[in-house]
């Protein structure tokens, strides 16, 4: 017995080298970085960086943007998975590749084109203006970072929850219709806590991106909206301020990692309860 | 006769083009243990889901205590049902899943705790509230299943094969926990299976189904006596179905030969199903009988000696208390008044009987 399971993790030896090499020692890296100053002397600063006003106001930034986006992907999914978990098997299959679709293109490209959509002369407000309204733009706001973040990331929202929600035996719910519930209270009592640990891969997978999603803040945000993830990017880019960089990294990925301790251990004891 | 309780009327149903339910009127009084007995596909679930409210039927109404629910969703009906897989909600703990209709109608907590009490007890599952359904076996969970549903004091409770995936012991034990609880609660059930055993135990009334339509209804014993086709007689208990000529009243010609019979009211020389159940058939010797055979198996089945004996071209099953020497010749002798003859039913259910066959 014993032979064998060594003969099977031997296996994950390609993995294994992969994660040390790519994973674990670049955060070695980084947490080196991240505990000295410039001349090589021990220092927190750059990890307390974080609470600077100009940091916390990005982290601040950051965690209303994540939240926002993570609150309308889990309201726009539920509907949608309960729309598509009940379609026959070839159909739900077909609207799911519609919904991967978007991820088989470029990441900045699409972006890209967002931008062309939402710019001050770009279509959105093409055709709101041939409506007679004016003044109205989003544009480099909050809502059009929003706009692409949850463009990028709904999927990541939509496919662990589906999978949940058509793991539920057809049969519990028809027993809770029969013990008297009405549909709304069959979602809220039988589907919605079943799906809860689906829910919670979900969340991992969308919050944590959104926070920190650099990219779409300076396409979609003009450069003038920071998110905790633009900060470094300059950290290392424009300052080279590697140390820096590094330490708020490190700042964020404890505060990342409190969140999902918090996310992950109600997931577990949802499960011991379910399972 | 007493007070009708539910009411089916001309009920059809198909699906995907297939009719699955032809026309069927069903009448189920109150306080009954009805069992609705036939193969899978003979659309007993199909009705029972129909009164349940979970399917629509195409044609047809279903009145419960006179008033018509034929569209009435299945939360709104005074009926609950038992089903095969338990369906119990896996999130909640045992107590959690009793009580859950209950909750739903907004009862007091007092009013809750007292009855999820009692459905316990009734289940004999007393010291489990506390468990999360997964870790019970399958048939604790069964019987919280069953408190689940009669915990809201139903007047009807259906059951879709309940003990289906219990092993036989069990299955037994529970059947007489059913009829138990039944008769504690003293209320209407609606019993499906396939095990026309199981119908034959528990039942005070079955109805035999065969694609789509009753083929008979009746007390255990009229049914399993006096099969009123070779559908039914084949269905329930083991039978030796042979085509048979009625010569004239109280006279029927089997492979040739002459056999005396009390069935009266044929054609003569009408083609009849000849049905004679394996216990009625007496082992005698070679043309002592009404016709000779070779003994080819011998089985022990405990109670009683499985024999097969080969006359022509037909394998006779017989059941006896006495073994019989495997390639020994034999007669085979039969009471008159245990032969049922039977009019050839119409070609669609040959065509079943052939498959089962």
């Amino acid at each position: 017995m014993d032979k064998i399971l060594g003969k099977r993790s031997a296996l994950a030896g390609p993995y294994v080298i992969w994660a040390v090499g790519f994973t674990v020692i670049p955060l070695l890296v980084i947490i080196k970085y991240a505990l000295f100053d410039r001349s090589g002397a021990f220092t927190l600063s750059n990890i307390l960086a974080i609470f600077d006003p100009v940091h916390l106001r990005a982290l601040v930034f950051s965690l209303e943007i994540a939240l926002g986006c993570t609150a309308i992907c889990i309201i726009l999914a539920y509907p949608l998975v309960l729309a598509i978990s009940r379609l026959r098997f070839a159909r739900s299959g077909f609207m799911l590749v519609i919904l991967i679709l978007p991820m088989w293109m470029n990441f900045i490209l699409k972006l890209l084109a967002w931008q062309m959509i939402l710019s001050s002369n770009g279509v959105l407000n093409m055709i709101i203006s041939a409506l007679g309204i004016t003044g109205f733009d989003i544009s480099n706001t909050p809502l059009s970072i929003m706009i692409g973040v949850i463009y990028e990331y709904f999927p990541y929202m939509v496919l662990p929850v589906f999978d949940a929600v058509v793991a539920i035996d057809a049969d519990v719910i028809e027993a809770a219709r029969d013990l008297g519930a009405k549909k709304s209270t069959v979602f809220w009592k039988i589907i919605f806590p079943l799906s809860l640990p689906g829910l919670m891969s979900g969340i991992t997978m969308v919050f944590v991106p959104s926070m920190t999603s650099f990219v779409t803040a300076d396409i979609l945000g003009g450069g003038k909206l920071q998110l905790v993830g633009n900060i470094i990017e300059q950290e290392f880019i424009q300052s080279m301020n590697w140390n820096l960089g590094s330490g708020l990294s490190v700042a964020l990925m404890i505060f990342i990692l409190i969140s999902m301790t918090f996310t992950v251990n109600r997931n577990e004891r949802e499960e011991e309860e379910a399972w | 006769m007493g007070e009708t309780i539910l009411e089916l009327k001309n009920i059809s149903k198909s699906f995907d083009g297939k009719k699955i339910l032809d026309d069927l009127c069903l009448n189920i009084e109150k306080n009954e243990f009805v069992t609705l007995l036939g193969p899978s596909g003979c659309g007993k679930s199909t009705l029972l889901r129909i009164i349940g409210g979970f399917v629509k039927p195409d044609h047809g109404q279903v009145f419960f205590e006179g008033s018509d629910i034929t569209s009435m969703p299945p939360e709104k009906r005074q009926v609950h049902t038992v089903f095969q897989k338990y369906s119990l909600f896996p999130h909640m703990n045992v107590a959690d899943n009793v009580a859950f209709g209950l909750k739903l109608k907004k009862k007091n907590r007092d009013y809750i705790s007292e009855k999820v009490r009692y459905a316990m007890r009734l289940v004999n599952m007393e010291g489990y509230e506390e468990r999360m359904t997964t870790s019970l076996s399958g048939g604790q969970q069964q019987r919280i299943a069953i408190a689940r549903a009669i915990v809201n004091e139903p007047k009807m409770l259906l059951l879709d094969e309940p003990l289906g995936a219990l092993d036989l012991k069990l299955r037994h034990e529970m059947q007489k926990e059913l009829m138990r609880i039944k008769h504690e609660v003293g209320i209407t059930f609606v019993y499906v299976t396939h095990d026309q055993e199981e119908a034959l135990t528990m039942s005070d009334r079955i109805v035999v189904m065969n694609q789509g339509i009753i083929q008979q209804m009746g007390t255990s014993k009229s049914i399993y006596d006096e099969p009123q086709n070779a559908f039914v007689a084949d269905f329930i208990g083991d039978s030796n179905i042979i085509n048979g000529i009625m010569i004239k009243d109280r006279l029927v010609l089997i492979h040739g030969v002459e056999v005396e019979c009390v069935d009266e009211g044929f054609d003569p020389n009408e083609p009849v199903d000849v049905v004679i159940r394996p216990e009625d058939l007496v082992i005698v010797g070679k043309d002592n009988g009404f016709t000779n055979g070779i003994v080819t198996n011998l089985i022990y089945k405990g109670a009683y000696y499985d024999i097969s004996v080969a006359a022509g071209d037909y394998e006779w099953s017989v059941q006896s208390n006495v073994p019989a020497a495997v390639n020994s010749e034999v007669g085979l002798f039969i009471e008159p008044e245990n032969i049922q003859i039977m009019k050839k039913p119409k070609s669609s259910d040959e065509e079943v009987i052939d498959k089962l066959g």
